[in-house]
């Protein structure tokens, strides 16, 4: 296929943390918000005066001084932000809310602070206690600290609008980049289709480390594009796959999976459109910021979320976005260390290949993949045996 | 006459095979493996056309595939084919009644489980680490400052086994010299390396779920000390095979260039 008209740019994006988009929303006077999971609700983050950036480490090497600070036992995503963070590469940001997403998330961001990493005077740091369940008695909890920790911290640092008013604006935003995400991921279910999981994966990623405001044009133009790209007339790929599991910004990842011969039609990974890139749908009788809440909260799919419904459910959304997408197998990654979907990857692959009959690869990873030649060996090795399942009707995995 | 190609660019050693229409071997080569794979597979290519009377360049291959670590790089291949499909359609082919392979090559470990039609059933391999591999071995023998033959028959002249607790091939290479140093018998320690090595491919044959049948690929198939051990951690007997485990990757890139050509 002919190379989308934007791609490049929104690659130079994804170059730094710190990227044009960014710096073009700070001169105009706005405040950056570092944010480090999906269980600190983005769109609270989307208020006028303010703007979210996921952290990102790109182009991460050596993580000696971090490892230092969090041993080499916990996660390299958070090891890396942290060696980020102190070579200087975060100066850009007013703040950081962090949740207690994972407790290697939360030692990464005390030591940002301990560390005094951000030489901005006011820069200040919020933790929220965020549900590992979802029910009525987590929703009050969670409401509660992102009234607190977010929202009246945003007022009172910045001087943030944060009335009901502005939070259904600043959902309305939030939905429109949805919306426009979700009408280039649905060309994914084509059976030859128009967009491949790398220049999905680099759109996507881009609407998380971005001011989303300066996004639409190049997102609304790749939309049109896209809906009149000629394909190539044998597709390059010899496999459809879903990947799941823990967080995925390291763009060599998905490009190495599809250069194994796999195309990517199905993102359920943080970073990710499934279910990242879900709308939130407002009533008008209740407060807003518990809708918020609990449209975070029932629409995670958070391993982190430990009631035995969530669990299922997780099992059932996976499953069922494999159907939707034509996914003809299921590669489970999981960051090194990550525990929370070091337990998931194990149960739920057995369930996709005991209970659903979907070929599965489970692979652990570091945080930058490289050009690593193992995993390539796994991911065609598994392509390979979805080639020969695809010929014998039959059901083999890894 | 068609003649079909398989050529397994791994990371110590690049091995060729030819076969002819009827699958027969008709030729192959072993060499070690070059910084630059291109070059190495383009050696192994020639000389193995060279034992073709009928053939006088690659070119004239019907189908050639690539493997190994260096598959993408294989000069005239038609197609490259991961190294775990490939053990695993070369075992099939020289005796199909092998359910499960250890392939123990110069980088990784596998564990690898066969379909009754030489595809792969089920594999596990190896993370970015050298122990229990090729290389592993390389460096034992080496702080043994002796070969790889020699290190291996000396393993199997052991009464006891003085067990290594390092995995880790620069920890466990001190870890030796430690044991040398303090006057443990040199057959021993030697015994140790290779047991340790064989509850590694236990761990690989078991995440695969091979049960019986097993066979040894690799280059590393051919140290018997290693077997021995395997056999012993296992409690199976090792299949051997009739041809040269250590050429099984070509073998299975050259069977489906034979499918793929015919």
């Amino acid at each position: 296929m002919k190379d989308l008209k934007h791609m490049y740019y929104f690659e130079q994006l994804l170059e730094n943390a710190e990227n044009d988009l960014v710096r073009e929303a700070l001169a105009e006077g706005r405040k950056c918000i570092g944010s480090v999971c999906y269980q600190v609700p983005e769109v609270l983050m989307e208020l006028p005066g303010v703007f979210p950036v996921r952290l990102r480490a790109p182009h991460t090497g050596s993580m000696e001084i971090g490892t230092y600070y969090m041993t080499s036992f916990l996660c390299e995503y958070t090891r890396a932000l942290l060696e980020r963070a102190i070579e200087g590469g975060y100066q850009f940001l007013d703040c950081i809310l962090a949740p207690d997403g994972c407790s290697m998330l939360n030692r990464c961001v005390e030591n940002m602070e301990l560390l005094k990493i951000n030489e901005k005077e006011d820069f200040f740091y919020k933790y929220l206690e965020v549900p590992m369940k979802a029910d009525d008695n987590a929703l009050s909890l969670y409401v509660g600290q992102c009234r607190t920790k977010v929202l009246d911290a945003l007022q009172e640092h910045f001087g943030i609008d944060t009335s009901d008013e502005a939070l259904r604006g600043a959902v309305e935003r939030y939905n429109k980049v949805c919306r426009l995400i979700n009408a280039i991921g649905d060309y994914r279910k084509e059976e030859n289709p128009r967009i491949t999981g790398y220049e999905f994966h680099i759109i996507t990623m881009c609407t998380y480390v971005c001011p989303k405001d300066k996004l639409i044009d190049k997102l609304e133009e790749t939309l049109e594009e896209i809906k009149t790209r000629e394909r190539d007339e044998k597709p390059p790929y010899r496999a459809r796959v879903e990947v799941v599991g823990s967080e995925i910004d390291d763009v060599d990842m998905i490009k190495l999976i599809e250069e194994s011969g796999a195309l990517v039609v199905a993102d359920r990974f943080c970073y990710g459109s499934l279910p990242g890139r879900h709308e939130i749908v407002l009533n008008d009788t209740e407060d807003v910021l518990t809708q918020i809440c609990r449209h975070f909260m029932m629409d995670s799919m958070c391993p982190r979320q430990m009631n035995l419904d969530k669990i299922e459910a997780r099992k059932k959304y996976v499953h069922k976005i494999a159907e939707e997408y034509h996914a003809d197998g299921i590669i489970f990654e999981q960051m090194k260390f990550c525990d929370p979907w070091a337990y998931e990857r194990m149960t739920a692959s057995h369930a996709m290949r005991d209970d659903y009959g979907i070929p599965v690869l489970t692979i652990d990873r570091p945080y930058a993949v490289g050009n690593s030649g193992q995993i390539r060996t796994r991911v065609q090795a598994f392509v390979e045996s979805l080639e020969i399942k695809k010929i014998q009707g039959g059901k083999k995995h890894e | 006459m068609k003649y079909f190609g398989g050529c397994d660019s791994g990371s110590t050693y690049t091995k060729c095979v030819i076969i002819d229409e009827t699958g027969k071997m008709v030729a192959n080569v072993t060499l070690r493996s070059r910084i630059n794979s291109v070059l190495s597979a383009q050696d192994a290519l020639d000389q193995a056309i060279s034992q073709v009377p009928d053939l006088h360049s690659a070119e004239e291959l019907t189908y050639l595939v690539g493997t190994g670590y260096g598959r993408n790089k294989v000069p005239f291949a038609d197609e490259n084919i991961s190294e775990i499909s490939c053990h695993a359609m070369g075992v099939h082919v020289a005796d199909p009644s092998v359910k499960a392979i250890i392939d123990i090559g110069g980088q990784d470990v596998k564990g690898i489980a066969v379909d009754a039609d030489g595809t792969v059933l089920n594999f596990a391999m190896n993370d970015k680490c050298a122990a229990g591999t090729g290389r592993f071995f390389e460096a034992m023998a080496r702080a043994f400052e002796m070969e790889l033959e020699d290190f291996s028959k000396l393993s199997l002249q052991a009464k006891n086994v003085i067990p290594i607790t390092a995995q880790c091939t620069v920890f466990a290479e001190s870890e030796v010299i430690s044991l040398v140093g303090e006057g443990k018998p040199m057959d021993e320690i030697a015994a140790g390396i290779e047991n340790a090595v064989a509850k590694r491919c236990f761990v690989m044959a078991k995440k695969a779920g091979a049960t019986d049948q097993i066979t040894l690929t690799g280059g590393c198939a051919k140290n018997d000390g290693l077997k021995q051990a395997i056999e012993k951690v296992l409690h199976i007997k090792c299949v051997d095979l009739p041809i040269d485990p250590q050429l099984m990757g070509a073998l299975g890139a050259a069977e489906y260039a034979r499918q793929k050509g015919m």
